[in-house]
């Protein structure tokens, strides 16, 4: 399997604030990767980085070996990079199928449109039910689901999620973290970005430990969990 | 190259080069404006001088006398030898002291005000028709006014309106304000233009049913008020200096002048106080963010309305002053390019910045009555001749005489705006935090 | 039900018809009922003549001539709200482009007449002409405004892109004054005379002496403005293209993620607003026959007004601001006059729209329609 997204030494500023202090990190294709650590520590701004929201000052982001560093956000979708935000990001005056609809904006075929949009409503029963409704006037998981649908409208080749399990009741996150398994089953890299460590490192193949805009630790999911660090500071275990 | 100049810059900058510059400046300047008084270039020489005093390393004291040197004294003299300086030095003066109230508005507090000149209007009408005749043609139509009209108010109930058009002014601002104060900034914008609209409007059509402002015509005459002898006697010991028995118009000049330079003396002093004091750093947050600033418990609609109420005094006061020293209004005077006028003062001196505005609006003025001016007449001057334009061949005499450069304020306000807020949004000679805060990433890094 | 939402026919074209129907009527027939029952109210007070006799005497007309105007007004005021919904700033230079537009119809037109074209064409197909040239120019220069003076400001306070935009607003009345005093010598530019669309037609109405006269340029400036009000109302609500824009408006860093190209979705709604600008001024051009460069300000402002009446940001809320706008105007100027006796009279309805506009900002701050805009206070 070989590579699909690589980080070399990658430094990001918000403003003056030194973000990201030169991070290295990979993916490959059809791994499940998790991005750990506390608030604050460069998680959500090491995929605003990979998704162009912000340009790196220095260092590259390549994407199966194309350079993608300098792309603005929208050229880099239609490279197949999907990414679903903090806050999910859901358009909150356009119906459901509209927002799923502007996940396909870059596909122009009707029916590959037709097609994924029915796996989505497959995938979240509950969406079909609301097809016609406002997405701002969806419940938190349902604006979860639909912001995970509309990630796949695009049949990324990486899935970037940010938080997905952020706010939800826990039945809710068990569903959210069902999905994503399946979906990476069904072949979707995917790389994560989560609070609940305990919960990402069970899904995942691998993960970094990111701490003040830095990578302090990476392993393999299962040998992250045991590890002692991590214990202590991310899954709450004395 | 540039490192050449900022070396010379810095060597011109120490021990007591700054003086000798300063007063070589002022010396050179009086000396060419004294025997050459046509010549712009003369003028601009010594109006450099004070610039020059702001940017050099002088002793406050040494900078204070040739400041005043300058005003007091070069000025007036100069002034009188050839009074269209002393009117554009006038206009400087009463085109600061609105910049310096607009400051107040959008500078400090952040809100911003598109229709200003209506508290100049209401200043200006306010003595206009209490100190002309106006009052006794209530009800006789424009143009028609019987012969036998009195004077309504006497002459020296002027220095009372000066005090009348600051509470007038301040009155209207807090009126407007208290309904518009809630909505977002930019809808302020848009419904203080309104504002400067409906008082023109009204300024325009109030001579029925009631003849209130004489409409478009305008009300002359209005009164100025009367010299004390120690003025006229003071004017008279100027003939040696300025070559000439001095007329009572050329002493009226120099006395609205001084006049004027008080105003933005006081106005000056208010808006330093102010800045420093528990109302200047509620504005300032009330600009960076309303919602903290409420979360502070700031009382946001009253510190606002304090905002517009300062901001419109200094217009009104202004306002009388004008009125009385053209001794003729008309709604003309008062339209929204004047509004515009004033804010590109303030934006290309600098939003908040006290030195900058009143630099702003010199310059503005100096550009509108001088500059364009000269530019307009050298352009007929060409139309004239039978030269052409080198290269392309094109005679002069060709161009359209519609191309009068003086006529294209609109155009040089615009271009300025634009500019400033792409390149320098911070202004010529930014406020010290304002700089800051809006970002002029160039020099920040 | 749904069945018949989602036909196109109707979803496209009997919904948006009917509904710009309805709120022309709706407005209409509400101010005319508060008219005449003041009429009735003041009438003691007037003894040489009958109050209401008079006022009903010009309801048609007046009624007439609001809407006309206000269906220019709404078309303007749609180009405020669309900038506004993408990018929440009031695009002041936008009553330059609306002048532009008239002002480089009529020069068309004038070109056609000094030609000699004029006078043998079409007079529809000269009028079509001189809307499609409008909207190319008037499209054009809004984008390449946005480029210049916004774009670079983006992300800046905001203060600084509306004051960027008032700037250009200033410069672009005398650039094109400057531009038509060096090639015609003039800065008025008058509309040629042409065709028959200045006559009336006459519709006998039962129960009233004198027939109802239409002028056939009323209802020409009603039709266009109708038929290009259904165009952008397809563009927005049945197009990929409308779908970004709305998604644009709503959140412009997502939008980003979709793959949408946030700043060419920007220069469309500019070049969208623009256009509509531009064919607005050409239909205001015939109704006022004469513009310079400085008659984009008013229409300009009350069309703005308009938007805000309406509840910016909301298409809607533009249109329905707009007839109310154009109405209150046009009832304002012909029967402040007679209510007033002749005290204040139509030079006022200018500054009319002002007073609406504070009003409605203390009364109802998201307008008529509401949206979003309300701020906490």
């Amino acid at each position: 399997m070989g590579t699909l997204l690589e980080l070399t030494n990658v430094h990001s500023y918000y403003g003056h604030i030194h973000a990201l202090k030169g991070v290295s990190l990979h993916v490959n294709e059809g791994e499940i990767v998790t991005l750990i650590g506390s608030n604050g520590a460069g998680k959500s701004t090491t995929l605003r980085t990979i998704s162009g929201m912000i340009h790196p000052k220095e260092g590259k982001v390549e994407l199966a070996g194309e350079n993608i560093s300098n792309l603005d956000a929208h050229r880099i979708v239609t490279k197949g990079v999907g990414h679903v935000p903090e806050g999910r990001g859901i358009f909150p005056k356009l119906t459901v199928q509209e927002n799923l609809d502007m996940g396909a904006y870059t596909v122009n075929d009707q029916k590959t449109i037709k097609d994924r949009m029915e796996l989505v409503y497959q995938t979240f029963p509950r969406l079909k039910e609301r097809v016609a409704q406002y997405g701002g006037t969806l419940s938190g998981g349902e604006q979860q689901m639909l912001a995970i649908g509309r990630g796949l409208m695009l049949n990324p080749r990486i899935l970037m999620l940010d938080e997905p399990s952020m706010g939800l009741a826990p039945v809710l996150v068990d569903l959210i973290f069902d999905t994503i398994k399946k979906l990476n089953e069904q072949g979707t890299t995917i790389l994560l970005v989560e609070q609940n460590a305990l919960m990402a490192l069970s899904i995942a193949n691998r993960g970094y430990v990111l701490q003040t805009g830095s990578i302090v630790l990476t392993d393999d999911a299962a040998k992250l969990k045991k590890n002692e660090m991590v214990q202590k500071t991310y899954l709450g275990i004395e | 190259m540039n490192t050449f100049f900022s070396d010379l810059y810095k060597k011109a900058n120490t021990g007591f080069w700054p003086v000798v510059i300063a007063f070589a400046f002022l010396v050179v300047g009086t000396i060419s404006v004294y025997l050459n008084p046509r010549s712009l270039f003369a003028f601009l020489t010594l109006l450099t001088t004070p610039v020059i005093l702001y940017f050099m390393k002088i002793d406050t004291k040494v900078k204070v006398f040739i400041g005043l040197l300058l005003l007091i004294v070069i000025l007036p003299v100069l002034g009188i030898r050839n009074i269209f300086y002393l009117e554009v030095i006038f206009q400087m003066a009463v085109f600061s002291a609105l910049a310096l109230g607009l400051n107040i508005v959008i500078g400090m507090a952040g809100l911003l005000d598109l229709g200003y000149v209506a508290f100049y209007a209401v200043g200006a009408y306010a003595w206009a028709i209490f100190g002309s005749k106006q009052m006794s043609l209530l009800h006789s139509i424009p143009g028609a006014a019987p012969a036998n009209a009195e004077f309504f108010l006497d002459a020296r109930w002027f220095w009372l309106f000066i005090f009348l058009g600051v509470g007038l002014a301040a009155l209207m601002g807090i009126l407007l304000g208290l309904p518009v104060l809630r909505v977002k900034g930019d809808y302020l914008a848009i419904v203080t233009l309104g504002f400067g609209e409906v008082i023109r409007v009204l300024a325009l059509n109030l001579d029925k049913p009631l003849n209130l402002t004489n409409g478009p015509q305008g009300i002359t005459p209005i009164q100025r008020p009367p010299l004390p002898g120690v003025v006229q006697a003071l004017g008279n010991a100027l003939t040696p200096l300025v070559g000439h028995v001095p007329t009572e118009a050329e002493i009226y000049n120099v006395f609205f002048y001084f006049l004027a330079l008080i105003i933005i003396g006081i106005a000056i002093v208010v808006a330093t106080r102010l800045e420093d004091s528990r109302i200047g750093r509620a504005w300032t947050a009330i600009r960076e963010d309303e919602t903290a600033a409420i979360a502070m418990g700031i009382p946001l609609v009253k510190m606002k309305l304090a905002a517009f109420a300062a901001g419109a005094s200094f217009a009104g006061a202004m306002g009388a002053v004008y009125a009385a020293n053209r001794t003729f209004v008309s709604p003309e005077t008062f339209s929204f390019q004047v509004s515009i006028g004033v804010l590109t003062m303030v934006i290309l001196g600098g939003l908040g910045s006290i030195p900058g505005v009143i630099f702003g609006a010199s310059a503005v003025t100096l550009l509108n009555i001088q500059i364009l001016q000269n530019f307009s007449l050298y352009l007929s001057d060409l139309r004239q001749s039978d030269a052409v334009i080198p290269i392309i061949n094109f005679p002069w005499k060709n161009l359209s005489n519609q191309l009068d450069p003086a006529k294209y304020q609109k155009l040089v306000f615009g271009l300025i705006l634009i500019l400033m807020m792409i390149f320098r949004p911070s202004g010529l000679i930014p406020a010290a935090r304002r700089q800051r805060e809006l970002g002029d990433e160039k020099e920040a890094e | 039900m749904k069945q018949i939402a989602a036909n196109p026919v109707y979803k496209f074209l009997l919904f948006p018809v009917g509904q710009i129907i309805l709120f022309a009527l709706g407005a209409s027939v509400i101010l005319s009922l508060v008219t005449v029952l003041l009429a009735y109210l003041f009438k003691s007070n007037f003894i040489d003549f009958d109050l209401v006799e008079r006022i009903m005497l010009i309801l048609p007309q007046v009624i007439i001539n609001g809407l006309t105007i206000g269906f220019v007004y709404s078309t303007i005021a749609l180009g405020y709200t669309m900038v506004y919904g993408v990018l929440e700033f009031i695009n002041f230079s936008h009553s330059e482009i609306f002048m532009v537009g008239g002002i480089v119809g009529i020069q068309l037109m004038a070109y056609f007449e000094h030609t000699g074209a004029l006078a043998t064409m079409n007079e529809y197909l000269v009028i079509a002409l001189a809307i499609v040239l409008a909207l190319i120019v008037s499209g054009s220069l809004a984008v390449i405004v946005e480029r210049t003076a916004y774009k670079p400001l983006r992300g800046a306070p905001k203060l600084v892109p509306l004051i960027s935009a008032i700037g250009m607003s200033f410069f672009l009345q005398d650039l094109v004054r400057l531009i038509l005093s060096l090639t015609t010598g003039e800065f008025n530019v008058i509309l040629p005379k042409f065709g028959t669309y200045d006559e009336f037609w006459k519709l006998a109405v039962p129960g009233m002496e004198d027939p109802l006269r239409i002028q056939i340029k009323s209802a020409l400036i009603v039709g266009i403005a109708i038929l290009m009000l259904v165009i952008l109302n397809f563009l927005v609500n049945g197009t990929k293209v409308g779908k970004a824009i709305r998604a644009v408006a709503q959140d412009r860093p997502s939008a980003s993620l979709m793959g949408i190209n946030v700043n060419q979705i920007i220069s469309i709604t500019f070049l969208i607003g623009g256009a509509l600008g531009g064919a607005a001024g050409v239909l205001f051009a015939l109704k006022a026959t004469k513009l310079d460069p400085f008659s984009g300000f008013f229409p300009g402002l009350k069309a703005f007004t308009s938007a805000v009446l309406g509840g910016i940001g909301n298409l809607t809320g533009a249109l329905l601001g707009g007839l109310v706008l154009g109405l209150l105007e046009s009832f304002a100027a012909s029967y402040l006059g007679i209510f007033t006796n002749g005290a204040f009279g139509a030079e006022y309805k200018d500054i009319f729209a002002f007073a609406i506009l504070i009003v409605v900002l203390i009364f109802r701050p998201s307008g008529l329609l509401g949206q979003t805009v309300g701020q906490k206070a």
